[in-house]
């Protein structure tokens, strides 16, 4: 019987939690825009790939972008701050593009349509910045520290960290202020919210940009851990949206909970099990959980009325 | 009875002639170039008609139709390489147990829909490439399957892209016989009646689990033939090529077609499959267009391009008959998941 | 001397509830329900809002499945069973929210309507000649008869869809009665109908009853409630406060409370 060995385990739940937590802020764009507006959005990869790029453009001291090799490279919160306001526009127009026409039309044209902006971004990147991948530095001078016995990623605790904060953000957001009780009531019941007075073109349109915003927040801290490239939105997005259905469709705490959950899980089983089956454990848990309860930990069914 | 020159039998004969004029296509292109790239279009339609199948018709969304491609391929491909069968026993061994994972995988989704049984097929997808990437002992795994054989009848044998072609048009006739027996008889009509409202599709009296079962075990199997075929065709297989974009590719190719016109599902494939050719100078950006095209194409014309042409023909030619052609579920009354 | 079994057989229903019960979390909607409707008969369940009647409804046609009690349909039990066998069986129904398959033709609707009296399967629909041709005819034909029926005979190839509200509920009764049920559920046939289009409505019904077609119908129109029904259940809080002919019912003090002076009179 193998000793638990302490230091290795540990540093296995902290790069877990660390790309648990990209999954679950990945996983609550998807769900804040399923509740808003009933419909998954296989774009959200995108929302994450897409900062990234742009991050890169200014943060490095020379990029490729349309061939033409180019040195843009501003201030770290220069960046930050640029980014935050592309996405924003980025979210509305995604919205007004890829949604709003189709918004009485049942979830699957949406479903489709967000699939074709999938395909449209990720080609878009390749054509813009080439082929490349391309390496954002991380927010730290090291690579690791050293904590006693442990080798620990600084980038993994910020991700921890920042994601953090971002969940107590949203909870005061959506508990204690009127536009966060504005988007909660949209998303339980749109007819009613409508009748009370929310505007909700508007909350739907601020839902996707929040959500372009957590995407955003998730490629900036993830960006460094591996490269930038037309992909990396795809499979960490695939895995998020399996986090949510784990966590429970639907439910905020289960997002969380979930993308955790499958980080961890991940994390472990790709160092015990086997690591070029790493990527299929995502997706064998979210069988599991689709066989023995759709709703997942913390979902509730939906009756049906005749 | 239908009298000679009714819209029905005009409409039979245009398809004859349609037959004829693709059948006689190797007598008159002799570039091998342009009969492979038929043989691959006559393919993927295949599998996109399977697909078309669930979801057109039926309203089941599957982005695992890649899986089932790759099962297929590598069936047959593995049972005429290392156990030296003959090509035509294993192409129908492809099929059956293409058939058979598809009825064991949709057991389990039947309590599902919407979303969660497109993520269910999804992460089955994902799954079914990473076995094939990594059960090296059967696939090869990414060094690929080599020395697939070409089909045989005595001696002669399938292995011209000229000869190919006639294969795969033979294939794809049955399979778009089969479909459109489905499509205009009872079956057809239970499986679109649980696409429109699955709880008055039960009220009514259609068992929508055994139909969805059926659908789901179809598409598999189109899609299952599909991969044998380009396997006997390419006579190599890379696990690279069953990846969840490919399963994007077979779902873009149906809905720009029109995802419930076997027609349609037959454009699309073709449509997609020569136009990344003739953009091949634009080489990045035709693929950004496809993206585009499928936004355009669901806003604009949710019934694709054999809706488009459904609606020119009853605009020009009179007494055509009135098309059910139908789409993605276009109505507010579809529930969301 | 009449046999003890052949008195039973007559006075039991062609639909008979007993202890039905349906809860959702908290809420008993249906609480120990007991109900039988009479063959032949039109039958009204009517009750105030939340009473419970559309749950019954979904109740009979196995939308929900019953947490007790039982369902007899012609003697045999129903509860347990799915939608599609119940539909087999010989009940049919049309909805409150009107179902009906939108982007199929008014034709298409009506022959699915068929589904359960017909057989043609995967295996028959390759054959494109013999009895699937037969089969398929057949069913176009009685459609269309059923068309006819419901007055809609020259719509037939019109998007279920694109009718005007009036005529896709007479869409949805024609799919109903494409099945041959010998008990049509109607939830709220006539919502959202003017004073003319109930009319037709109510002349259509008794012809379905006359054609030998028991009808189990929710309602809010008490004038139409009142003229037509031959027997009515009222329900309120889930259970049956009164069950008797129309006369009966009205005068019936339990009645009146509970809709506190509704209208009930109009006859």
């Amino acid at each position: 019987m193998p000793q638990f060995d302490l230091v290795a385990n540990t540093q296995l739940l902290v790069s877990g939690l660390a790309i648990g937590s990209i999954y679950a802020l990945v996983a609550l764009g998807f769900v804040l825009i399923y509740n808003a507006v009933g419909v998954v959005n296989f774009a959200q990869g995108e929302f994450v790939m897409f900062p990234s790029y742009v991050a890169a453009t200014f943060l490095l001291p020379a990029v490729t972008v349309f061939g033409a090799v180019v040195h843009w490279q501003l201030p770290l919160v220069a960046v930050y701050l640029l980014v935050i306001v592309v996405m924003v526009g980025f979210g509305l127009l995604f919205n007004r593009i890829a949604y709003y026409p189709l918004r009485d039309r049942g979830w699957l044209p949406v479903v489709i349509s967000t699939i074709g902006v999938s395909i449209f971004l990720r080609n878009a990147a390749q054509l813009v910045w080439g082929s490349q991948p391309l390496v954002i530095p991380g927010l730290f001078p090291v690579d690791t520290v050293t904590v006693g016995p442990l080798h620990i990623r600084p980038q993994d605790l910020a991700i921890i960290g920042v994601t953090s904060l971002l969940i107590a953000f949203q909870y005061v957001l959506f508990e204690r202020t009127t536009l966060g009780k504005q988007m909660r009531a949209t998303a339980q019941d749109r007819a009613t919210a409508r009748l009370i007075g929310v505007r909700v073109g508007r909350i739907v349109a601020i839902t996707f940009v929040y959500s372009a915003l957590l995407g955003t927040i998730s490629g900036l801290l993830v960006a460094p851990l591996f490269t930038v490239t037309k992909e990396m939105g795809a499979l960490i997005a695939l895995k998020a949206f399996a986090a949510s259905i784990v966590g429970g469709f639907g439910s905020i705490p289960g997002a969380i909970v979930g993308g955790l959950a499958i980080g961890v899980v991940e994390t472990f089983g790709g160092f015990y099990i086997s690591s070029a089956y790493t990527d299929a454990i995502a997706f064998v848990i979210l069988i599991a959980v689709l066989l023995v309860k759709p709703s997942g930990l913390f979902g509730e069914r939906v009756a049906e009325k005749a | 009875m239908t009298a000679a020159n009714s819209p029905r039998a005009r409409g039979a004969l245009a398809v004859a002639l349609l037959v004829v004029v693709v059948a006689l296509v190797p007598a008159f292109v002799h570039s091998d170039y342009v009969l492979n790239l038929c043989g691959v279009a006559g393919i993927y339609a295949i599998a996109v008609m399977g697909l078309g199948i669930l979801l057109g018709f039926t309203g089941q969304m599957s982005l695992a139709q890649a899986a089932f491609f790759g099962i297929g391929a590598y069936t047959s491909g593995w049972f005429t390489v290392n156990l030296g069968w003959p090509v035509w026993p294993a192409m129908g061994l492809a099929v059956v147990l293409s058939a058979l994972v598809g009825l064991a995988v949709v057991y389990p989704c039947l309590r599902l829909s919407g979303h969660y049984l497109a993520l269910a097929t999804i992460g089955f997808g994902i799954i079914t490439q990473l076995v094939l990437i990594n059960w090296k002992s059967v696939t090869n795994g990414s060094d690929g399957m080599t020395g697939i054989p070409a089909p045989q009848i005595g001696s002669f044998a399938f292995d011209t892209y000229g000869r190919y072609y006639y294969v795969v048009l033979v294939a794809l006739l049955v399979c778009a016989y089969i479909a459109w027996r489905i499509k205009t008889t009872r079956v057809g009509r239970a499986l679109e009646a649980i696409r429109e409202n699955e709880i008055a599709a039960r009220a009514t009296g259609i068992d929508a689990t055994r139909y969805k079962i059926i659908a789901f075990v179809l598409a598999g199997a189109y899609a299952g033939l599909a991969g044998s075929l380009l396997a006997h065709d390419t006579k190599f297989l890379s696990p690279d090529s069953y990846s969840f974009d490919q399963s994007v590719v077979f779902l873009v190719m149906l809905v720009v077609g029109g995802s419930s016109s076997i027609g349609g599902a037959i454009l699309g494939a073709v449509l997609l499959t020569f136009l990344p050719e003739v953009l091949r100078p634009l080489k990045t950006s035709y693929i950004m267009v496809y993206g585009a095209a499928v936004v355009v194409m669901v806003i604009f014309m949710p019934r694709g391009l054999a809706g488009l042409l459904t609606v020119l023909r009853a605009r020009f030619v009179r007494g055509a008959p009135p098309g059910s052609g139908v789409a993605i579920p276009v109505a507010p009354g579809v529930e969301p998941a | 001397m009449i046999a003890p079994d052949a008195i039973a057989a007559a006075e039991s229903g062609l639909l008979e509830l007993r202890g039905l019960v349906k809860r959702f979390g908290g809420v008993t909607a249906v609480n120990a329900l007991d109900m039988t409707v009479r063959s032949g008969d039109i039958h009204a369940l009517i009750g105030p809002n939340g009473s419970g009647k559309t749950t019954t409804l979904n109740v009979i046609s196995a939308l929900y499945r019953s947490d007790g009690g039982s369902i007899r349909f012609d003697g045999a039990e129903l509860s347990g069973r799915p939608s599609h066998v119940i539909a087999k069986l010989g009940i049919a129904r049309t909805f409150q929210n009107i179902r009906l398959f939108g982007d199929l033709s008014v034709l298409e609707n009506v022959m699915i309507g068929r589904h359960v009296r017909t057989r043609v399967g995967f295996i028959g629909a390759l054959n494109p000649v013999g009895a699937t041709a037969r089969e398929e005819r057949e069913t176009r034909e009685r459609a269309l008869e059923l068309l006819h029926f419901v007055g809609l005979g020259d719509v037939a190839a019109a998007s279920g869809r694109s009718l005007p509200y009036g005529d896709q509920r007479r869409v949805e009764i024609a799919r109903a009665l494409a099945s041959e049920p010998r008990l049509l559920l109607l939830d709220e046939p006539a919502a959202g109908m003017n004073p003319a289009e109930t009319d037709t409505l109510v002349t259509l019904l008794r012809r379905i009853r006359d054609n030998g077609t028991t009808l189990l119908l929710i309602e809010h129109d008490m004038n139409l409630v009142m003229s037509i029904s031959d027997r009515i259940t009222v329900l309120n809080f889930g259970q049956h406060i009164a069950e008797g002919p129309p006369a009966e019912v009205a005068r019936n003090a339990d009645v009146i409370t509970a809709y506190l002076g509704g209208t009930l009179d109009a006859a």
